[in-house]
């Protein structure tokens, strides 16, 4: 997955910037665009730019969750928006109409707006992932940033960086001291839909050997079922992929599973159509849910946790899984539990996020 | 405005095929023929000399074809040079209809494509888009061009207004074969706009999730049986093809549906009493609605609730959701 763009545009505010100077090294012969600041035209944009602006706004969130179903804790740190691997549900589509990658420069602020919020609550867990609104490890070989993130989180005694991925970019994380403190998190589908609804992403034997790599080099690993998408054989598809992984590492050392199944904004439906006319999967069945995102409906939501949650529990009885954006119903209908009965699912998390 | 001569032609010398320059579509209205049978051509067409001699309507064109039926030859009017560039001729064709009415959406669609021959896609938006009471954008845009492709009695149906152009939008992407199907299904029966725009979507999910094509959807049996149906009002009948639809879509919500009414049957609530599960059974908030029309028909039916949440077949409706 070398990845190389026609072009960079740059933000001159951010010229200096270490992670502005690191890339024009790297990409010594791409040509580059200096602007004073980027003007917000989707419609010029083409997805081969790689552009690097000044980002005024907040570098850490909380995930957006609703009130509607139970959320995680989760917190975001945002390094930048876009993704080229192309799956046919990515909500990025409808996200961000400017296809190109876009980085944030001005890591100076991110740094500090970082460790103001991890000391501002001290007591506080901190999980902190950065695969919101790209992929985690996508332009890892060429920013280079897991370099200073895991070093840095290893020196947090109260947080964790998850990096979620669907590659396998992981070589930079051999050498790095993190002590614990990072999680390396795949996502994972039957092999027939990451071909069909992922295509330009690692293979799922791929990414295990990357999970293995990792596990390797002390790190913990999280995987997430999510999208699980239906299919008409999906129960085998399932059941392999979880033979698959109980194969590939060990599972003392998994921090998390999630299992979450497809839901999306109805906006997105006709984006897809247009971007992935071979896709299927919009033909199953959609209800639109609490938060007005389409999902399965929900006897068939509880049948893909059920089934899912009892074979990685037939691996590993201690597994800590839990249901990404689920109510109370579908939890204790499918996992046998509701989250609030062990103290929340956020506190659940919290116990299992620290090494 | 450029240089006009006026002058008396002949329907000979008109070119009745030369459509580049006309965006009027649609029968010729009664009036017009009763307007000018009465009082003669009040408004002079106006028409462009081309090279090879024959004249181009530009303006007027019903007009002509009235006055030409009822045979007023010689007629007056306003003939531009051939030197004059089409897009010139276009634009004044566009802006003569815009002052005088409404353009129906395939006029809309024939005066936006023609430019678009002409023009930049972003200044066809610009100029011609909020005066043809369009929003500006480039997908609508692209949506009315598609427009004018589609088949000649979908275009009648949709300049005489039988047929919304978001219906129309919603069938340029499907074949012919069925389009047509979904056409007809629109013509015999009456459904809402949004209501054809949601069974557009349906028979084309059906379609993709039976292996098959959206007409054979169409004709899938069960509908047939309700199309065929006509001793039942009209309306009926859509709805019912309209529920027979949704349930070959979404199947699971329909048995789910169909096994809450039984189970709610078995309960026996008393009269006046209605169980609501929560919409498409998602979440967990249920309704319980009483209607009563006195104090003590009020009492007796709180009496018989107060019962229920205890009762073994309400509690297993309950369970069976959470
Ligand atoms: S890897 Fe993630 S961010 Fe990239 S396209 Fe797929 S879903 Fe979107």
């Amino acid at each position: 997955m070398n990845y190389r763009p026609e072009r960079l545009l740059i933000e001159k505010p951010v010229a200096e910037n270490r992670l502005v100077q690191r890339i024009l090294a790297a990409l010594q012969d791409v040509p580059v665009d200096w602007v004073d600041r980027l003007k917000d035209d989707p419609t010029s944009r083409n997805g081969k730019v790689l552009e690097i602006v000044k980002f005024q706004g907040r570098f850490i969130k909380p995930c957006p969750g609703t009130r509607f179903y139970t959320c995680c804790g989760y917190q975001i740190l945002n390094l930048g928006v876009q993704c080229f691997l192309g799956c046919t549900y990515c909500i990025l589509q409808a996200y961000f109409p400017n296809p190109n990658l876009r980085l944030f420069g001005n890591l100076e602020d991110m740094w500090q707006q970082l460790e103001e919020h991890l000391q501002s609550s001290p007591r506080r867990v901190h999980r902190i992932g950065t695969g919101e609104f790209t992929d985690s490890l996508l332009l890892d070989p060429l920013t280079r940033m897991t370099e200073d993130l895991v070093p840095f989180f290893a020196a947090q005694p109260n947080a964790v960086l998850e990096l979620k991925t669907k590659t396998t970019q992981v070589d930079l994380l051999e050498s790095l001291d993190h002590r614990g403190h990072t999680i390396v998190a795949w996502s994972l589908n039957p092999s027939s839909l990451i071909a069909s609804e992922e295509a330009a992403t690692a293979t799922l034997e791929e990414r295990l050997e990357a999970a293995r790599r990792c596990q390797e080099w002390g790190y913990r690993l999280a995987f997430h079922f999510d999208p699980l998408l239906v299919y008409p054989d999906w129960q085998n598809g399932y059941s392999e992929v979880v033979d698959q992984l109980s194969s590939a590492v060990d599972p003392g050392d998994i921090a998390w599973i999630s299992l979450g199944t497809l839901r999306f904004m109805p906006s997105l439906k006709p984006i897809i159509r247009q971007n992935h006319p071979r896709s299927t999967i919009l033909e199953e069945e959609f209800i639109p849910g609490l938060d007005g995102k389409m999902r399965y409906f929900r006897d068939l939501r509880v049948e893909m946790y059920g089934y899912l949650s009892r074979m990685l529990r037939n691996w590993h009885k201690d597994l800590c899984i839990y249901l990404c954006m689920e109510s109370n119903d579908i939890w204790r209908e499918s996992l046998g539990f509701d989250p609030a009965e062990c103290g929340g699912l956020s506190d659940i998390l919290d116990g299992q996020a620290l090494p | 405005m450029p240089t006009t001569e006026f002058g008396s032609i002949q329907f000979a010398e008109v070119d009745w095929n030369d459509a580049v320059c006309l965006i009027t579509y649609g029968p010729l209205p009664d009036k017009l023929f009763l307007s000018i049978k009465a009082v003669g051509l009040l408004q002079i067409p106006l028409l462009q000399r081309k090279e090879n001699g024959l004249l181009r309507i530009i303006c007027g064109s019903r007009r002509l074809a009235v006055c030409r039926e009822l045979g007023l030859q010689p007629l007056l009017c306003q003939i531009l040079p051939d030197s004059l560039p089409l897009h010139t001729c276009l634009r004044m064709a566009i802006y003569d209809n815009l002052a005088h009415r409404r353009l129906n959406p395939v006029e809309k669609s024939l005066a936006l494509t023609k430019m678009a021959d002409h023009m930049d896609k972003s200044e066809v938006i610009e100029e011609f888009m909020s005066p043809l009471d369009l929003e500006p954008s480039v997908v609508l845009l692209e949506r009315y061009e598609k427009l004018a492709q589609l088949e000649p009695f979908v275009l009648d149906a949709l300049a005489s207004g039988r047929l919304n152009e978001r219906v129309a939008f919603a069938l340029t992407p499907l074949e012919q074969t069925d389009r047509l199907a979904l056409f007809q299904l629109f013509e015999e029966l009456p459904f809402s706009v949004s209501v054809e725009e949601e069974l557009v979507e349906m028979v084309v999910e059906i379609g993709r999730r039976q292996g098959i094509g959206p007409a054979e959807v169409i004709n899938l049996r069960e509908i047939r049986k309700v199309r065929a149906a006509d001793t039942k009002p009209a309306r009926q009948r859509a709805q019912d093809i309209r529920r027979h639809l949704q349930a070959l879509r979404s199947p699971r919500l329909t048995a789910r549906k169909e096994r809450f009414a039984k189970e709610v049957r078995d309960l026996k609530l008393p009269a006046g009493v209605r169980l609501v599960p929560p919409p498409h059974f998602e979440g967990p908030r249920w309704n319980l609605e009483c209607t009563f029309e006195s104090g003590d028909e009020l009492a007796a039916r709180l009496r018989h609730l107060t019962k229920l949440a205890d009762r073994r077949k309400f509690q297993r409706i309950m369970k069976s959701l959470c």
